[in-house]
Parts: structure tokens; C-alpha cells; sequence
């Protein structure tokens, strides 16, 4: 098989320049075409008696002269289908073939097409090239169905998966693109994954999915062809041996178990793919540029850069399969009717012409299938002529291709079950370092170079934080966690031979060699997480799989369902679980436990909330111990024990996106902030160098938006609640055990004071918008008697009498209900602080003995004088608001007072005095709670009260 | 440049022109964590490692000599924004582009002390250096058209070096440019002549100064 392979000349060039070589379906005709030759030829090999190796000097062939620049792409339709040719012109023509009569100009495009292709039932045409696009074209109308914009370079290669599901196409840069046909969406992006030739515009990538549609061929950086899954984009294996430069093009066998290679290395190559092995080679003088294989027997075509074409006839050895064989019968059955359509027709033609130079290598079990399949398809094709036929057949193609359309759309609104992931992982890229684990507290950063890997381990402290060594990975690890002790690695298992394992380093560890890893049979590690003293794994047979720190195994638990993601922090372990498969409308069914391995409880059990048709892509806690959980569409929703334990979410990240590029990647939250990274579009992880930088945004709740027009304040004062009511169940689980509370006391003053600064905004904003009641009702939240004296005032400037009087009866109320709870902490707990600090222990016991006394008399004295005082003020507001009368007014309630002559009543005065001073802005205390002095006024209602109390 | 040297009219030596840029704000990435810093000049902080925050230059600078943090280039300082800046300038023979004010202490301070955290640091400096050196001959030769008649000079965009080094020059040159004037003047307003001398030093600086 050494000898040489001579070559017919069909195009003149005088540089070398892309050629292309099809064959026809049926084997009798080769279509060639060159890149600076405007024409292109239809070689008759049926004709003269087949000759041998390529000598096959024919008729004239047919010239096709429609294009008036050179050639670059032809395509070839199923069946007896069309040809279609792109230009340096920029336009798209179609032929009729074998007979080479002109049928139609396409499309046009403004810039020179590269690349063509059609779609296995011949509906559809794609047409690429230096335009910003892929135009698919229907072929029944001519009509532009779809453009397909996502590549920044010119599109050099394209391919229709044969099962009719995706697009491929790649750029000069080696960006492979997998598009969605049923929604023109992209699938996967693989970035630089074919050399790049962008500044070498004869060479052009290309690619080409296995006839069963399984896997994907692109030309690889290491002059080797890789191979890529056919729904994940993942990379399979690639084919690597003895080119010396970069593979340049590309041709599968009909069976799809050869591939035929050819090189910058002027050689071409012959692949058995299932064993990865090169079974022939043959080198030619020039570049060869095109090849094809015969759809029958055992023959490849191909064309140089020089436009000169042969045919190769064994390419495959006689003595293995040939490359042929099985193509029919082999065929997966959902693909039968389309294929057995085009194949049969083109066999039982090259049949009848009796051009099938190799039938004798065919096994007669594949022959006769054809001949019989021939006899019933036949029949039209004779009477009505092949026009007829043509157009028969190509409309009920485009009825299946139409159906299948539509199961593709059906099958698309349902979101698949997302797979298991590892929290804060980035995927892999070639060639560039990627993250396994990104935290708050440093990363795990991964890179592989020639089978292994490069591990290392940063904290982003590096105060603080241990120095690890960087480590080599012959496993392959893709999932880590880390925390301050050590990080745990684990490795899926990748074929027989590569086990899944699980590997822990500790960072400080008194003893030599406290590093463990365990390997797993049969078994595939989907995530880890790490806490303290502990490390947990999730695993394929939905086992929790808990050890020590030194790699006791503690613990295995079985989980409900295949494993989404999980988290550790402290003693608590939170994973999350498919409950099952999704729902019609699209959303995912995933369910939440949170363990605590120390105690051996579980903590949390419910349902983990999503946004529609989303994905989990982020879980985790924050750093006092709270449940986080982010999805796709870049919602973040906090665990609260609120309403017997429910999701709250805030943060939306269409509302906190400043412009439409921005994708936010979350690396952790605490009470009030999230913690991201910050990708620009199309990128959606961060990379690891330059080192990502985290962006601080403020939570906000999904608010309805009101008539307030103060979103903003609503938003704090739905945070500020929140945190409030985190931090009081803080303290009650503390005071429960005994802990001293008051530095959370004091945190818990500091919020509530921030609260009531906010409800005064809204008390101001529902004044403004004339919202009484509602003002009315956020008086009552305010916790400080200080605040609600501010609010007093607000609502005095703005002029409202009757919100002034409610909130003074809001006041007085407050000061008699401390009166009668007159413990350290009453309703709010400021007033119990200051009333403490205030008075010393001391004073505060005779105060407690005189109390139920006290709490018994009150009802029955200072009930009237409540009633009384609303209907005098009110008095006074109707005669005249801020003068003298006011005083008078004070004066005669003063007197009143004095005939009751209690020793109560001196601070019921006060009270009412308090009352009445907001609208005077006479008292001392008055004007100082009017500046919003806090300090000094709080403890104002507390001191007269204890000066009455000692008198007593 | 010419009075350079004159103490008595040169206010500021480079290095006090530096030590003032060192008041202005940059952004840093701090790598460790360290509590809020309270100082006279205000609280800057509290850090926590990969989280930028805003300080002054000068505690830039010293976080970054110990290795605690990584200074954030500013905006200004990308090679795309100084070629565009250098273009600029090259183009407009009169105009000064908009600067930051202490743009050349500024970009030495980091070059000299944060080199490893700026993007295609080489580019950056040769950049920066040729617009400087545009710049100064901008200067030099507008100092050119400078003849009797002119009272003050007007300068946009002028920044602190730039006015530094100009300064003590042109003041002395619109001093002679007087004091060869005045003849007449003298004979006119003898009175003025003690007063004016002190005005001419100060009506410069007072054009330049707001930016």
C-alpha cells in the first residue's frame, strides 16, 4: 500500500488553495472545487469501466461556471439531493445533481462563505463563513430560517448532527460552537480547543460529527484529532500519533468507524477509531486539503492544495472491516427511515450501474438488504421521474424533520436534572488553571499538564492562613473543599483503571503523614464538603459517607436521591438531593437536609425553593452560621426560622445588575452582603489569574414596588427585621444556655435604633403620601419611646393633627404599659438596658416590691386620664396650634392633675406633659428630642420615675 | 528649568510635591485581615482579604511594601486610556488632556513600589513618560509666546509637577518682563510698582490651581 498515490489535475492554481472533493451518493460521480478556480466539476467515474488507483480518466467532466470567484465550499444533499457551492463572491448556489444544471442562487452574503452544510434530511442548509453568522437556510423555499451569531472569527467549519439535534461549527480561532437546532441557542462553547489559523486563511478548521451522531471530531493543538461528547461537549479521547504538524482536515467513514486524516505534514492518516490506532498512512507531495469517502466499498477521495484530485482506493487494509460495512444494517433504529432513504436509493443506482468496483470485499449479507430495499424504491423513481421524486421525498422530509423539531422544543422546555457539582468550582479549560474550591478563605486551584496535574492550595490571608505545598495529582481530581485545617480532593472515576478516591490534607497536624486518602470500588465520589473535625462525601450510590479528621469512617449514611451539591461549616453538613425528576413546567424538585455530625441530628428537612426553571449553582453557609442557597437565574435565598423554618429571598441579581454583561459568581454571604465575583459576558466563571476580586452588593428583597416611592427604605426596613429577628433568636438560644449575651444585646440595641431611624423615614414618606393608617401602624413598631416622640414631631411639621393625637395616645399607652411592667426589660429591650444602666441593682429591688401595688392601682387612676387627654389636646389643636394656649391649656391639665392628688399622678403630668410638648416645643426634654439626641433623652422617662419611686 | 534652584520662589521640591500626592485615595486589595484603622485623617478599612477597599497612597504604599496587599491600578493608568490620552495630546499643540492633578507622582509611586500589580507595566511607564515628556514641552514652548505684554497665563488641566516646575520661571519672567516695562509705568503709577510685584506672584498660582 506504500506506492504512491498519483493524482489527476482537475483545478488550476498557481498558489495552493482549498479544495474540496465530494462524492455522490451513489459512488459514480466525484464534484471537486478550488478556491481560485471559479469553476466546479462533476467527474464521471461511471462511465469508462472503473480503473485502477486513481487513473480514472473519464469523460470530460461537467463545469459549473455560475460563481465568479473562486469556489471555497460545496455540500452535497442526501439522496440524489442538491449541490451547493459558496464562493469568494458571497453567494450560495444550488445545482442539481449529478446533472449539474443551475437550480438557484441561495443566499448572498456580505462577505466571502467558508463553509457549508446540509442537515442529514437535507432540509436544511447552513451557510458560514467571515460574516458575523450562520445563516441556515431551508432548502424547500429557500427562505433563512435562523442566523446563528456567536463567533468572533470567520466560521471555517460546520456540521448537522446526523441525529438532527445540534449544529457544530468552529472559527479560525478553534472555537468550537454546539448550537441547539429546535432553539438556535448555544449549547457549549469550547474556547481554542482546534489551532488557531487566523492569520493563515488557506488552512481552515473544520469538524465533523460521527455518522451515528455519538461524538464530535476537532482537530486538536497537538497535532492530534479530539474527540468530543456528544450532549456534555466534554472531551472524550483524541487520536494521536504520527502527524507531525496539526491535522487540517478530516473525513469519517460511513460507518463511522474509520476516520481519514490529513495534515499540514502532507500526510494522510487511517483511523480505526475504536481502537485509537492509525492502520495506514499514506505522505503525498502536496497538502491534501479534501477528503471523502466512498459511500460504497472501500475508496477514499482526495484533493490536494494544487486542485489536483485521486482516488485511494483500500484505504482500510481487505483484510479488516471495511469502512462501509454495516452502515445500513448497523444504523440505529430512530435513524432508519431517513437513512436506509438515501442510502438505498444511492447503492441500488451505483448497483444498477455496476460501477461498485469493490462489492467483492462486501460480505453478501449486506448486499442483499440493498438490493431488495432497491427493487421497492425503485419503481417511482422510473415512472415519475426524478424531478418528482425529488420534491415527494423532500417534502415529507421536512414534515419529519419538522416533527422532530417539535419534540426537540418539547424535550428543551423541560430542564433536565442538573448534575451533581461541587460548590465554588470553575469547569476546565485548556491549558489554563481553574479552581476546584473558591471560599471566602482561599482557594483550590487546579492545572493539568500532560496527563497530571498541578494542585495548590491559597488562602487569600496570607497573614494568616498556613503555607501548603503545591501537590501533583495523578488522580485527576475535580472537587475539593477547604477549610482553615485541611482540604479534602476527590477524583471521579474515569474508565476501569482510574478508581474514584478521596484524599484529605490536613495543614497542621502534629504527627508526620496525617494525609488519608480512601478509594472507592464501584462507587464515584459526586461531592465533598469538610467542617470541623469532619469530612463528608457524597457519593453514586447516594451514600453519605462521613470520617474524622484522621480517616476514622464515622458515619455512612443513604441519602433520598442522586446528590446536586453539599456544604459543611462547624458541625453542620447541608446536602442537597434530586427528589425527583422535574416538573412539567421546568422546575427542578430538590429537597435539603442539614446534619450536624457532632450531635448526629438533622437540623433542617424540607424542600429546597428555586426560581422557575433554574438550577442550583451555589450552596453554602455564611460565616455566623446561616443557609444560603444561589441559583441560575441569580437569586439568593437565606434558611430563617421564621414561619417554622422557611427560604427568604434576598438578593436578586437582575436587580442589583448594572449593565447586561454582568454575571455575578457567588463566593459566600453574611447578614446583610453577598460576596461575589464579578464575570463579564460571555464569561460566566472567573479565572485564576489575574486573581478575581470580591464585589460587595447589598441584599435586597424582591419588594412589590408601592405608592411610598421609598423602595429603598422599605428594603432596609425589611433587612433591618430580618437581622433583628436572626439576632433575638441568637440571643434566646445563648440566654438558654447560659452565655452572656450582651454583646449581642448591645447589637440588638444598635439594630433596633437603626430600625426605628427607618421606620421614621417611612412614617415621613406615608405623611407625604398621605398613607395615616399606615403611618399609624409603623408608629407602633417603633421600639423606643425616643422614636416615637420623633415621630411626634414629623408628623407636626408636616401638619397633621390627627396622626399627631393617635401617636400621643401610641406614647401614652407605651408609658403606662412600662409603668406596669416596670422590669429591666419590658417591651423593648433598650429601655430595659438603660433603665439598668441608670439605676444600680440596688435601688431597683425596692422598686420591684412597690411594683404590684403599683400595678394594681394604676387601672383605676390613670384609665380616665387617658381618655381625658387625646379630647383636651385636641381642644387645644382646634383653638390654635403653637401658641400660648397651648401653655395654658398644659396649665389647666396640670391643675386638674394636682386635684387628684396621687403620687402616680406626677408622672402621669409627665406624661402628658410629654404629650402636649411635641406641639409646643417649649420643655427642655421636648426641644432635645426634637435634635434627635438620643443618649440623654432615653433615659428621661425611666429617671422622673425613679425619683417618684425613691420619694415613696 | 530656569529658577529652578531659587529657593526663594520654588515652594515645593519634588519630593514635597510627592509626599502631598501621597494624600490622595487609591484602591488596594488587601490580603489580610486587619480591623478598621482610625487616624487623623479619617477611618479607612476594616480589610478583609480580596475585598477592595479605598486608603490614601501613602498606606497603599506601606501595606504594599510589607506584602499585605495588592494596589488596584487606577482607571486612568490602563494602557488603553494613556494611549488615547497620548494621542490626544499630541494632537491638541495647545490643550492639556485632563489628568488626575498628581498623575506623575502618582504613576511613579506605583511604578516604583506596585510594578508587579499593573498590567503590561512596561508599556505603561513608557506610555506615562512620553506623555510627561509631550507635556513639558508643551509647557516649555507655550512658555516661548510669553512676551511683554502678558500679565498672567492661563494653563488647564496643568498638573502639581508641572506647576511646580513652571512656577518659580514664570513668576520671575513676568517680574523682569515688568521690571524692563516699567519706564513708562513707574513714571505712571509709582505707586502701584510696590504692591504689583507681589500680585504677579500670587496671579499665576491662582489660575492654576482649580482644576
Amino acid at each position: 500500500m506504500g506506492r504512491l498515490l498519483k493524482l489527476r489535475e482537475a483545478h488550476k492554481t498557481d498558489a495552493p488553495a482549498t479544495c474540496s472533493v465530494l462524492w455522490a451518493h451513489d459512488g459514480s460521480h466525484l464534484a471537486t472545487s478550488c478556491a481560485s478556480d471559479t469553476e466546479v466539476l462533476i467527474h464521471d467515474l461511471s462511465a469508462p469501466p472503473p480503473g485502477r488507483s486513481g487513473s480514472t480518466a473519464g469523460s470530460s467532466p461537467v463545469v459549473l461556471r455560475h460563481h465568479k470567484e473562486g469556489v471555497t465550499a460545496i455540500a452535497l444533499g442526501p439522496t440524489a439531493g442538491p449541490l451547493a457551492s459558496g464562493s469568494f463572491d458571497h453567494s450560495v448556489k444550488l445545482y442539481n445533481f449529478p446533472v449539474g444544471s443551475f437550480q438557484g442562487n441561495v443566499t448572498r452574503f456580505t462577505l466571502p462563505i467558508k463553509s457549508l452544510a446540509f442537515n442529514k434530511s437535507g432540509s436544511l442548509l447552513a451557510a458560514a463563513g467571515d460574516d458575523d453568522g450562520i445563516k441556515l437556510i431551508s432548502t424547500i423555499d429557500l427562505t433563512i430560517s435562523r442566523v446563528l451569531k456567536g463567533h468572533r472569527g470567520p466560521v471555517t467549519g460546520l456540521s448537522f448532527d446526523p441525529k438532527h439535534d445540534y449544529l457544530a461549527s468552529i472559527d479560525s480561532f478553534g472555537t468550537v460552537i454546539y448550537w441547539e437546532l429546535s432553539t438556535g441557542k448555544q449549547l457549549h462553547t469550547l474556547k481554542s480547543i482546534a489551532p488557531n489559523y487566523n492569520s493563515d486563511s488557506s488552512v481552515l478548521n473544520t469538524l465533523s460529527w460521527r455518522p451515528d451522531g455519538e461524538m464530535l471530531a476537532v482537530p486538536g493543538l497537538r497535532n492530534d484529532v479530539v474527540m468530543y461528547d456528544r450532549d456534555t461537549g466534554e472531551k472524550l479521547f483524541n487520536l494521536r500519533g504520527d502527524h507531525e504538524k496539526s491535522v487540517c482536515s478530516f473525513c469519517w467513514s460511513p460507518n463511522g468507524k474509520y476516520l481519514a486524516t490529513s495534515g499540514l505534514d502532507k500526510q494522510v492518516l487511517i483511523w480505526d477509531v475504536d481502537l485509537k490506532q492509525d492502520i495506514e498512512r499514506q505522505k503525498f507531495e502536496e497538502r491534501i486539503c479534501g477528503l471523502s469517502w466512498k459511500p460504497v466499498g472501500n475508496s477514499l477521495a482526495v484533493i490536494d492544495v494544487v486542485g489536483r484530485f485521486g482516488i485511494w482506493d483500500n484505504p482500510v487494509p481487505v483484510s479488516m472491516k471495511s469502512p462501509t460495512e454495516g452502515v445500513v444494517l448497523n444504523e440505529p433504529h430512530s435513524l432508519f427511515e431517513d437513512e436506509d432513504e438515501e442510502e438505498v436509493l444511492g447503492k441500488g443506482i451505483s448497483c444498477y450501474s455496476g460501477s461498485l468496483d469493490d462489492s467483492i470485499e462486501k460480505g453478501s449479507g449486506d448486499f442483499s438488504p440493498i438490493s431488495r430495499k432497491r427493487v421497492k424504491k425503485r419503481g417511482p423513481s422510473f415512472d415519475e421521474g426524478e424531478e418528482v421524486l425529488q420534491e415527494i421525498d423532500s417534502r415529507k422530509r421536512r414534515k419529519e424533520s419538522e416533527n422532530k423539531r417539535g419534540d426537540g422544543e418539547i424535550r428543551e422546555r423541560a430542564v433536565r436534572m442538573q448534575d451533581a457539582f461541587q460548590v465554588g468550582f470553575t469547569p476546565p479549560q485548556q491549558g489554563k488553571r481553574r479552581f476546584l474550591c473558591y471560599n471566602l478563605l482561599g482557594c483550590v486551584t487546579s492545572l493539568e499538564n500532560d496527563g497530571f496535574s498541578h494542585v495548590e492550595v491559597d488562602f487569600h490571608d496570607t497573614g494568616r492562613g498556613p503555607r501548603v505545598p503545591s501537590m501533583t495529582d495523578y488522580f485527576g481530581f475535580t472537587m475539593a473543599a477547604l477549610n482553615e485545617k485541611g482540604c479534602v480532593l476527590a477524583n471521579p472515576c474515569k474508565g476501569e483503571k482510574n478508581m474514584s478516591t478521596l484524599m484529605y490534607r490536613p495543614f497542621g497536624s502534629w504527627a508526620n503523614n496525617s494525609e488519608w486518602s480512601m478509594r472507592f470500588e464501584l462507587e464515584e465520589v459526586k461531592v465533598v464538603a469538610l467542617g470541623k473535625n469532619w469530612v463528608a462525601a457524597v457519593t453514586s450510590h447516594n451514600f453519605l459517607r462521613i470520617f474524622t479528621e484522621s480517616g476514622l469512617q464515622m458515619h455512612i449514611l443513604s441519602v433520598n436521591g442522586p446528590v446536586v451539591a453539599a456544604a459543611g461549616s462547624g458541625d453542620l453538613l447541608a446536602v442537597v438531593t434530586h427528589a425527583s425528576d422535574c416538573l412539567s413546567s421546568g422546575d427542578q424538585v430538590l429537597e435539603i437536609k442539614v446534619f450536624n455530625i457532632n450531635e448526629a441530628t438533622q437540623t433542617i428537612s424540607g424542600r429546597l425553593p428555586l426560581t422557575p426553571c433554574s438550577h442550583l449553582t451555589w450552596l453554602g453557609f455564611s460565616e455566623d452560621g446561616r443557609l444560603g442557597s444561589f441559583d441560575s437565574k441569580g437569586n439568593l435565598r437565606v434558611y430563617s426560622d421564621q414561619f417554622g423554618g422557611s427560604w427568604l429571598p434576598v438578593f436578586s441579581a437582575d436587580k442589583a445588575r448594572k449593565s447586561e454583561d454582568e454575571n455575578y459568581w457567588i463566593v459566600g454571604f453574611n447578614a446583610t452582603k453577598l460576596f461575589c465575583i464579578v464575570c463579564k459576558s460571555p464569561e460566566s466563571y472567573p479565572s485564576v489569574m489575574p486573581k478575581p476580586v470580591l464585589t460587595i452588593l447589598e441584599f435586597s428583597s424582591p419588594l412589590a414596588s408601592s405608592d411610598l416611592g421609598a423602595d429603598e427604605v422599605e428594603n432596609e426596613f425589611m433587612m433591618t427585621n430580618l437581622q433583628l429577628s436572626e439576632i433575638r433568636k441568637k440571643i434566646k438560644d445563648m440566654e438558654a444556655f447560659g452565655l452572656d449575651v450582651t454583646a449581642l444585646d448591645d447589637e440588638a440595641f444598635s439594630l433596633e435604633v437603626k430600625l426605628d431611624r427607618c421606620i421614621l423615614k417611612l412614617i415621613a414618606s406615608c405623611c407625604h403620601s398621605d398613607r395615616l393608617v399606615r403611618a399609624t401602624e409603623l408608629a407602633r413598631l417603633l421600639s423606643t419611646q425616643k422614636s416615637l416622640k420623633g415621630a411626634i414631631t414629623i408628623v407636626t411639621a408636616s401638619k397633621l393633627p390627627i396622626l399627631q393625637e393617635k401617636f400621643s395616645t401610641i406614647l401614652e399607652e407605651r408609658m403606662l404599659d412600662d409603668l406596669k411592667t416596670p422590669e429591666p426589660i419590658p417591651t423593648g429591650r433598650s429601655n430595659g438596658k438603660t433603665a439598668y444602666s441608670v439605676q444600680p441593682p440596688v435601688r431597683l429591688s425596692p422598686m420591684m416590691e412597690k411594683s404590684p401595688d403599683l400595678n394594681n392601682r394604676t387601672p383605676n387612676t390613670i384609665k380616665p386620664q387617658i381618655k381625658s387627654s387625646p379630647a383636651t389636646e385636641t381642644l387645644k389643636l382646634v383653638k390654635a396650634r403653637y401658641s400660648t394656649p397651648e401653655n395654658l391649656a398644659q396649665g389647666e391639665d396640670i391643675s386638674k392633675e394636682r386635684e387628684l392628688g396621687s403620687k402616680l399622678e406626677k408622672l402621669a403630668t409627665f406624661v402628658k406633659g410629654k404629650g402636649n410638648a411635641t406641639s409646643e416645643v417649649t420643655g427642655k426634654d421636648v426641644s432635645s428630642s426634637a435634635t434627635g439626641n438620643v443618649k440623654p433623652e432615653l433615659k428621661f422617662p425611666i429617671n422622673p420615675f425613679a425619683r417618684v419611686k425613691k420619694a415613696t | 528649568m530656569a529658577g529652578q534652584t531659587d529657593h526663594s520662589l520654588s515652594i515645593f521640591s519634588a519630593a514635597e510635591v510627592e509626599f502631598i500626592a501621597e494624600d490622595e485615595m487609591i484602591e488596594i486589595v488587601p490580603n489580610i485581615r486587619m480591623d478598621a484603622l482610625n487616624l487623623l485623617c479619617g477611618d479607612f478599612g476594616p480589610f478583609v482579604p480580596q475585598i477592595p477597599c479605598t486608603v490614601p497612597l501613602w498606606l497603599a504604599v506601606a501595606l504594599k511594601k510589607r506584602g499585605k496587599c495588592s494596589i488596584r491600578t487606577p482607571d486612568w493608568m490602563s494602557v488603553e486610556k494613556l494611549t488615547q490620552v497620548l494621542e490626544a495630546e499630541r494632537e491638541s499643540p495647545r490643550e492639556f488632556q485632563p489628568l488626575p492633578f498628581h498623575y506623575v507622582e502618582i504613576s511613579r509611586l506605583l511604578l516604583d513600589h506596585a510594578h508587579d500589580d499593573i498590567p503590561e507595566v512596561y508599556m505603561v511607564r513608557s506610555l506615562i513618560e512620553d506623555i510627561r515628556n509631550v507635556r513639558f514641552h508643551k509647557v516649555e514652548s507655550g512658555l516661548e509666546t510669553i512676551s511683554g505684554r502678558t500679565h498672567a497665563v492661563k494653563l488647564k488641566n496643568l498638573s502639581a509637577m508641572e506647576v511646580n516646575l513652571v512656577r518659580p520661571f514664570m513668576a520671575r519672567v513676568l517680574q523682569a518682563f515688568y521690571k524692563h516695562d516699567s519706564p513708562e509705568m513707574v513714571q505712571q503709577a509709582d505707586t502701584s510698582a510696590s504692591k504689583r510685584p507681589q500680585v504677579v506672584d500670587r496671579g499665576p498660582r491662582r489660575d492654576l490651581r482649580p482644576r
